[in-house]
This record gives C-alpha cells, sequence and structure tokens, in this order.
C-alpha cells in the first residue's frame, strides 16, 4: 500500500512542478492521493492481463495529419 | 403571430419547432420572450455567465426573413438555445467559468455551435458552470453561485449546473452540456430535466474546453426525451478537426420514439443498487415498476468491476487535467477556485504508472458490461443517492451515524459510464416529499443511443407530468 505523507507531497510537487504548498494543505493532498493510489494497485486485480491501453495509432496519424494541414 | 409570450416559454423544442415552420409564431417573439424570462430569473439563479441578447435579436430577425421565404433549415431554425460556456463561439467570450479566461474569446468555433448555427438555432448565451467542468456543485467563485430552480438554496449539480437550470426555469429551449464524470446528468437529475451523454466520440470535441480528452462528451440537456433525440440528431457525426470523433453511422435518433418497450429487457445494475436515500430508493423502485407496467422484462444485473471504474474514472482525470492546466497552475495557482486548485494539487501525485493501468482498466468493465448487454437492451440504475443537496454541504449524516462525503454519494452512480463510455440518458422519476427532482439513468450498448431514447420516451409518456418548480422572482 502506497505510503504518501505530508513531506512527499511537498517534495514532489517542489521539485516536479516548481509548486510550494502549505504543511496542512500537503497533508490533506496526501490523505487524499495515498487513498486513490492504493485503490489503483487494485485495478490489476480486476484482470486486465493482456488488455492494452486505449491508444490508437488511426489516432496518432489523424492527429499528424490534421497538424500537418493547419501549418500549410 | 399572437400568442403571449409567457406561452411561448410553455413549449418544448418539438411543438416550437412545428410552430415555427407554420409560421404560427415567430422567431424574433419567441426570442424576445426567452430574453425576457432571462432578465427575470438570472439574478437569482445566475445560469447565464453571457447573455447574448444583440446577436440573438439579430439572428431571430434572420430566422424569421428565412422562414418566410420558404427556407426553413431544420427544427432547430428559429430555436433559442444557449451552450455551457466551455463552448468556443467565435468573438464570445468562453470563460469556462474561470477567471483566468475571463476575458478569452475564441477565433473559431466549436463544432457543436457549428452545427446548431447552420440548423438555424439561435443562441441566447453562454450558460455558468462548476470553474473549468472540474466539479459537480456549479458554486462558481468567479461567476455566482447557480442554483436549483426547484429550491434556491440547493445546488442544481455540475459540472453543467447553468445548462440544467436554465432549461427547468424555463431560462432556454435546450442546451450543451458535457459529461467528463456525470456533468450533464447530474444537473438535469437534480433540476428535473433530460440530459443526455451520448457514446464517446458520437459528438465531436473540436471547440470544447477539455477537463480530461479520453473522458469528456458533449451532449443535450432538454425538456424532453424527444427534444435530446432532436439536438442529438444535430450535433453527432464524424468531425475532421476530431480525429477521435466516431466515423459510425449517425441513425435517426427519433425513430423509435414512439414504439413500444415489451419486447425491451432491462437489467438493474446490483452494483449501483445500494445506499440510496429512501426517497431515491422509492422513486427508482417505482420507475422499474412504470417500466414493468409497459411490458419490459426488469430483472438484476452484476458489472464486477464497476466499483472500481470511479477510482478509473478519477485517476484519468486527475492526469489529464492537470496536463492541460498544469502552466497556469505554475503562473496562476491564486487565480483558481479552492476547490479546483486543491484537486489539480492532488493530480500533481498521480503516477504515470497509475494513469496506464487505469486506461487499461477500462476495457475489463466495458467488457463486462457489453456481456450484460447480450442479453439485455439497456440498463438502469439511479443518477444520484441523494437529492441536490443545500449549497455548501459537504457530508451527509446517514441512518447508520456515518458521514458520508456527498461528492462521493453521487459520481459513482455516473463516473462508471464515462469511464465505459456508453451512452446514457438521465431522466426524471418524480419529485421528493420537499419537492425536490429524483432521476434514473438508462444506459445502452455503444452507440445504442436510439434503444436508450426509445426507452426513455416511452417511460416519458407513462409517468405522471413532473409538478413546475416554485416562480422564481
Amino acid at each position: 500500500m502506497p505510503m504518501v505523507t505530508g513531506e512527499t507531497v511537498k517534495q514532489v510537487l517542489r521539485d516536479l512542478y516548481g509548486y510550494e504548498i502549505a504543511d496542512a494543505d500537503a497533508h490533506s493532498i496526501a490523505n487524499s492521493a495515498g487513498a486513490m493510489l492504493t485503490l489503483a494497485t487494485h485495478l490489476g486485480s480486476i484482470g486486465i492481463a493482456g488488455i492494452e491501453p486505449p491508444f490508437g495509432y488511426p489516432v496518432l496519424l489523424a492527429e499528424a495529419t490534421r497538424s500537418a494541414k493547419s501549418r500549410s | 403571430m399572437s400568442t403571449p409570450f409567457q406561452e411561448l416559454l410553455d413549449f418544448d423544442v418539438a411543438t416550437l419547432a412545428d410552430k415555427l415552420r407554420a409560421r404560427e409564431i415567430s422567431p424574433v417573439d419567441v426570442t424576445e420572450a426567452y430574453l425576457g424570462r432571462i432578465e427575470q430569473t438570472d439574478a437569482s439563479l445566475r445560469a447565464y455567465i453571457t447573455v447574448t441578447d444583440t446577436l440573438a435579436r439579430k439572428a431571430a430577425k434572420k430566422a424569421e426573413a428565412e422562414i418566410a421565404a420558404g427556407k426553413w433549415r431544420g427544427p432547430f431554425h428559429g430555436i433559442p438555445i444557449a451552450l455551457k460556456d466551455l463552448v468556443y463561439t467565435k468573438g464570445i467570450r468562453t470563460t469556462g467559468g474561470s477567471k483566468i479566461l475571463t476575458d478569452f474569446k475564441p477565433d473559431h468555433d466549436a463544432t457543436v455551435w457549428t452545427r446548431l448555427n447552420r440548423a438555424g438555432a439561435v443562441l441566447l448565451g453562454k450558460l455558468n458552470l462548476h470553474e473549468f467542468a472540474y466539479g459537480i456543485t456549479s458554486s462558481n467563485p468567479h461567476h455566482g453561485i447557480v442554483r436549483n430552480p426547484y429550491a434556491l438554496d440547493r445546488i442544481p449539480g455540475g459540472s453543467s449546473g447553468g445548462s440544467a437550470a436554465a432549461i427547468v426555469a424555463r431560462s432556454a429551449a435546450a442546451t450543451i452540456g458535457t459529461d467528463t464524470g456525470g456533468s450533464i446528468r447530474i444537473p438535469a437529475a437534480f433540476c428535473g430535466c433530460v440530459g443526455m451523454k451520448p457514446t464517446w466520440s458520437r459528438v465531436s470535441r473540436y471547440g470544447v474546453l477539455p477537463l480530461a480528452y479520453t473522458l469528456d462528451h458533449v451532449g443535450p440537456i432538454t425538456r424532453t426525451v424527444r427534444d435530446a433525440a432532436m439536438m442529438l440528431q444535430v450535433i453527432a457525426g464524424v468531425d475532421r478537426n476530431d480525429s477521435t470523433s466516431s466515423r459510425e453511422r449517425v441513425p435517426d435518433f427519433a425513430a423509435g420514439l414512439e414504439r413500444d418497450i415489451s419486447d425491451v429487457r432491462v437489467g438493474v445494475i446490483r452494483e449501483l443498487n445500494d445506499g440510496l436515500s429512501d426517497d431515491v430508493a422509492r422513486s427508482f423502485n417505482t420507475a422499474l415498476e412504470t417500466l414493468r407496467s409497459l411490458g419490459a422484462t426488469v430483472d438484476q444485473v452484476t458489472i464486477p468491476s464497476l466499483p472500481m471504474a470511479g477510482v478509473m474514472n478519477g485517476i484519468i482525470t486527475w492526469a489529464e487535467a492537470l496536463e492541460i492546466h498544469e502552466e497556469w497552475m505554475r503562473t496562476r495557482p491564486q487565480d483558481y477556485g479552492d476547490d479546483v486548485r486543491r484537486i489539480l494539487e492532488i493530480g500533481m501525485m498521480t503516477p504515470a504508472t497509475s494513469y496506464i493501468r487505469a486506461q487499461r482498466a477500462r476495457a475489463r468493465t466495458l467488457s463486462e458490461s457489453i456481456a450484460v448487454l447480450s442479453d439485455h437492451d439497456v440498463l438502469v440504475a439511479p443518477v444520484s443517492a441523494i437529492v441536490a443537496p443545500k449549497i455548501g454541504t459537504t457530508q451527509i449524516l446517514e441512518a447508520s451515524g456515518d458521514r458520508v462525503d456527498v461528492v462521493a454519494m453521487i459520481l459513482r452512480f455516473t463516473q462508471p459510464f464515462n469511464t465505459t463510455g456508453q451512452p446514457a440518458i438521465a431522466i426524471p422519476t418524480g419529485l421528493s416529499p420537499e419537492g425536490l427532482p429524483i432521476a434514473m439513468q438508462l444506459i445502452g450498448r455503444p452507440f445504442g443511443e436510439q434503444e436508450i431514447i426509445r426507452v426513455a420516451a416511452a417511460y416519458e409518456r407513462a409517468r405522471a407530468a413532473l409538478a413546475p418548480p416554485p416562480e422564481i422572482a
């Protein structure tokens, strides 16, 4: 189970996003994020072996084509 | 052309369309009636952020001239509508309900507005919402607290709170909302109108300010099921500006409106049939009895992974919303409302692994749902465990003595079908003893909008009409 602390939150937000936050807020975020991340670890248990993420190449190709048209 | 203005507000879109086409009423009079109604109600409701009265009058005159010349464009010609204020309108400010975009005027129209505009709709204005569509109260710190027409001290739901409040207050004939975790269906349920979330990709998202790319849906909020079908007909279909929009054939959504449902098999989702307040449970069970009385077979089904679909929705929204807002969060965090800023901060803690896993898991829940729909035509569930709470309520004390988070009690019914992308329509089932709307949602197969519209319409015909909300000063 992920153990997210206020200190972890403060450090991640500062180091990755340059975002400062008060101690009390960091603890509140740690509680919310910790709960959700615990549940996220359980997602693997509902039977997702072999399932690909839903990001298809057709959309990638279509976006590239659309982007190229809008630049020309 | 002599119909009193007040009576014009009583007509649904289908009736208005018939009368406008027959030139029994004038688009100019209908538009004036709605503009007058906005003036009468919106100081209390705060459903609108921007009223485009000058443009509306101009468009109404144009519609009148075209209809008089025999150039009827279709059922939305001359119909006064309004858009959630995250739908881009060229040259008209589009705030997203935010302070950050308060003066933003897009340089292009969203496809959904392009299509409605082309169909001759008259734009009354842009509707208030939860800031950046990231919440379900519509208590907007920058543009005013949207209030529920049935009880001004209650939330209208959100994020499309203004879109639903305007329908029920009769300050728009039809509106557009968006739904990432329930933002069309929840306000429709709390305000007592119809909210339709089509299949993901059925309606273009081009020019609609995103909350979460892979979960956002655009759809109609209307007085009746027929109106929802008619509006969906205008806005649905592939769009070259949205690579994710579906090439699936767009059927005649209204084709089955009059059909009976004696051959229909309805599955009651077991995982969403608990924890209901007494009022919601009673109304939901009565609605199921009505479906049975119409000849439908109603039985219980199970979608085992469905309780985890809210987790998937939450993680995906955290990550995608933060990606959209990251720059503003770095440079203008003070310009967000407290609740939206906090949830974006939580998003900063989302690992990429959790995001990818949540995306993969969506197919599991959808596969289970499709399996159930192999021997059922539609699924049914409440839209919320509770009626619209009072503004500012964050927790509710249950009979067990437990304090329960209000947002969680609401979202767990709606988020799963954003996760699976299935079409879902919210329809009122009655009023609680204290006079607050209650609703159920019908959920269909992917691209099965026709079937849920058919069942919803049959139910709507059989259900007693809802008492209107109290007069709004």
